[in-house]
């Protein structure tokens, strides 16, 4: 199998005056062509962070160091040159955020960031046929009036209309990767639900790779077909997503399904930190020791 | 752009009572201030009859609201009195040196923003580098000094020393240019005589940049500051994820943003320039209304203060007007709020 994403070992410390913190111990991930691969885990477990790697935004952070090794398509990012890594952005990968409401410009409408995102393949297009092109990708996403919602600012549409621009925005160009860090979790959740399924029907489509990022199992659930779950920085678990719902092996994974219910309000049961087994992956990397 | 036609018109109404309790509250204070006009104006050594003649002829020896009353209806008709000091209608006065004034505020706020804000702007996409030390460096020596200091500076230093721009005034004698429009740099065109034209724009600019100096470091360092906040605004990731090219997205979907807040400020720091031309225009020797206005208030000349400061009052208007109109114009949430 062709794998569209590839990551080795991947180690990521901040350096600040402070000291160091390390935030990822060397996590392994794969995705391969047309995959729906989730990456669940508590809040500040290192999820963003590693979507930010393979985006190559973090890379241009100072004080950031990083290890272990990233290939997009069977390419090393981290031996391309950030002009090639910055080609691929909006073009071969793209991302879907956490608000769509805030994460598209307040102070312009939608047609000119459509403009930009088309742009990314096809330099300077006009706003003509940018109307054309994005009027098909609205309709695509469901959206019934693509001329209005063009002639909008984000803060005239709902959340999940919004969401759904930003999804037309992120398939536009036909990356083969999808990165969603938590997508839609500012959304109530039925309009979360609507944009998953949505979403869903149009990576099967058009066979992009995501990589689901979330900390809500039920969603996870529904969305993807294998699972890694992260905790503090390590993969504790991997394995096709009904197994691991099924049968959870880490204790961790245990008590992320037991608090599952009251994730949003509670959080997580207490758990025994600083137990060392928490740390112990229950899966071994083909060709890591 | 209905909207921005209905906001508009209502600024303007509002302005209009504003400037109506700016001219009696500049009308109470001038007649407050001791000492008699009529006297300072005729000289320690005219007869008690000449002063109390010129009294009358001033209605100074009406009562204050009275005074008022004659002073609304010359308004009315154009007619904000005689100078004392010029013996001049207060009228033409000002027709006379405010051209001088505007022209040195204008080209100064005009360099103000075509400087400040790229140079808010390099800073911030190039925050830790080099760009951003040398920018923040300049933009400190800015502000860090009044607009006068620099005056002194920069004539030493540019006209005095290094003699690359004239020292004072607004043109060489030997030009001769008819008046059209009372600024030179337009009149010395309409004329058509290039070398006077070259003249004035060399007599501007050095009294023009110091007056701009601190208002260029203050949007500088403004822009800067909004537009690193912009860059921590989830927008700004998702155009750098979608590898938007940066200068684009500095130029356009960062700055936008930024500039609305700092607008009223702008705006602010553009009408600080009429304070601050008093100064510039005493070092440069500027015949502007300043300097006027400075000669009247030592002189006691009633109409003419009131009448000075009506017109920087009604300057001063005018520009929270234009501020307030771009806000509107550039912020589409109070746009389509207001067309509810
Ligand atoms: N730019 C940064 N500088 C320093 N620490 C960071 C930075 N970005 C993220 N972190 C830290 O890295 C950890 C993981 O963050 P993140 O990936 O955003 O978590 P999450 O799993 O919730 O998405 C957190 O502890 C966070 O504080
Ligand atoms: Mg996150």
């Amino acid at each position: 199998m062709t794998l569209v994403l590839n990551i080795r070992d991947l180690q990521l410390a901040f350096k600040s005056w402070s000291g160091t913190s390390e935030v990822l111990h060397g996590i392994s991930l794969t995705i391969g062509k047309g995959e729906r691969v989730a990456l669940v885990g508590e809040s500040g477990s290192g999820k963003s962070v590693t979507a930010r790697i393979v985006l190559g935004l973090l890379q241009e952070l100072r004080g950031v160091q990083i290890s272990g090794s990233v290939e997009f398509q069977g390419q090393d990012l981290g031996a391309m040159p950030d002009r090639e890594r910055r080609a691929l952005r909006g073009t071969a990968m793209s991302m879907i955020f956490q608000d769509p409401t805030s994460s598209l410009n307040p102070v312009f409408k939608i047609a000119p960031q459509f403009q930009e995102v088309l742009a990314r393949v096809t330099p300077g297009i006009s706003m003509s046929a940018t109307r054309v092109r994005a009027t098909d990708l609205l309709r695509e996403v469901a959206i019934a009036e693509p001329e209005r919602v063009l002639d909008s600012y984000p803060f005239q549409l709902s959340g999940g209309m919004n969401q759904r621009v930003m999804i037309a925005m992120a398939l536009a160009n036909r990356p083969a990767l999808l990165l969603a860090d938590e997508p839609g979790t500012a959304l109530d959740v039925t309009v979360q639900a609507q944009t998953l399924d949505l979403m869903r029907a149009l990576v099967t489509d058009h066979g992009t790779s995501v990589l689901f990022i979330s900390h809500n199992l039920g969603v996870v659930r529904e969305f993807a077909d294998r699972t890694y779950v992260i905790y503090r920085g390590n993969i504790v678990e991997e394995g096709p997503t009904r197994d691991v719902f099924e049968n959870p092996g880490h204790p961790y994974t245990r008590a992320l399904m037991a608090a599952q219910p009251k994730i949003t309000g509670g959080g997580l049961p207490d758990l025994v930190e600083g137990d060392r087994h928490y740390l112990e992956p229950r899966f071994v990397h083909e060709g890591v020791a | 752009m209905n909207t921005v036609l209905r906001h508009t018109a209502r600024r303007i109404g509002t302005s209009l009572l504003v400037l109506f309790g700016v001219s009696v509250l500049i009308f109470a204070i001038a007649r407050v201030i001791p000492g008699d006009p009529a006297r300072v104006a005729l000289g320690p050594n005219a007869k008690q009859e000449q002063v109390d003649q010129l009294r009358a002829a001033m209605f100074l020896d009406e009562p204050v609201v009275a005074q008022y009353g004659h002073f609304l209806s010359g308004l009315a008709r154009g007619d904000l009195g005689v100078s004392l000091y010029t013996n001049r209608p207060v009228m033409t006065d000002i027709a006379d040196f405010l051209p001088a004034t505007l022209e040195l505020v204008l080209v100064s706020g005009v360099m103000m923003i075509a400087i400040g804000l790229p140079l808010g702007i390099l800073s911030a996409r190039y925050r830790g580098r080099w760009p951003d030390h040398v920018i923040r460096v300049i933009s400190l020596l800015g502000v860090s000094a009044p607009a006068f200091v620099w005056a002194v500076v920069l004539m030493l230093l540019f006209a005095f020393y290094l003699p690359l721009f004239p020292i004072a005034g607004r043109l060489h004698d030997s030009f001769d240019i008819p008046r059209v429009t009372g600024f030179l740099t337009i009149d010395t065109a309409i004329a058509g005589n290039w070398a006077a034209f070259g003249d004035a724009w060399r007599h501007l600019a050095l009294p023009a940049f110091a007056l701009a100096l601190s208002g260029i470091g203050q949007a500088a360092r403004l822009t800067r500051a909004n537009m690193i906040e912009t860059y921590e605004k989830p927008y700004i990731e998702m155009a750098q994820a979608y590898g938007w090219p940066e200068k684009r997205i500095a130029n356009r979907y960062a700055f936008k943003p930024s500039l609305i807040p700092s607008l009223t400020i702008i705006g602010l720091d553009f009408a600080a320039l009429l304070g601050n031309a008093f100064l510039v225009e005493a070092v440069f020797g500027w015949p502007g209304l300043s300097r006027y206005g400075v000669n009247v208030i030592l002189r006691k000349d009633l109409n003419a203060i009131v009448g000075t400061v009506l017109i920087i009052s009604a300057m001063f208007i005018l520009v929270n007007i234009i501020v307030d109109i771009l806000t509107v114009i550039l912020n589409p949430r109070i746009r389509k709020a207001d067309a509810r």
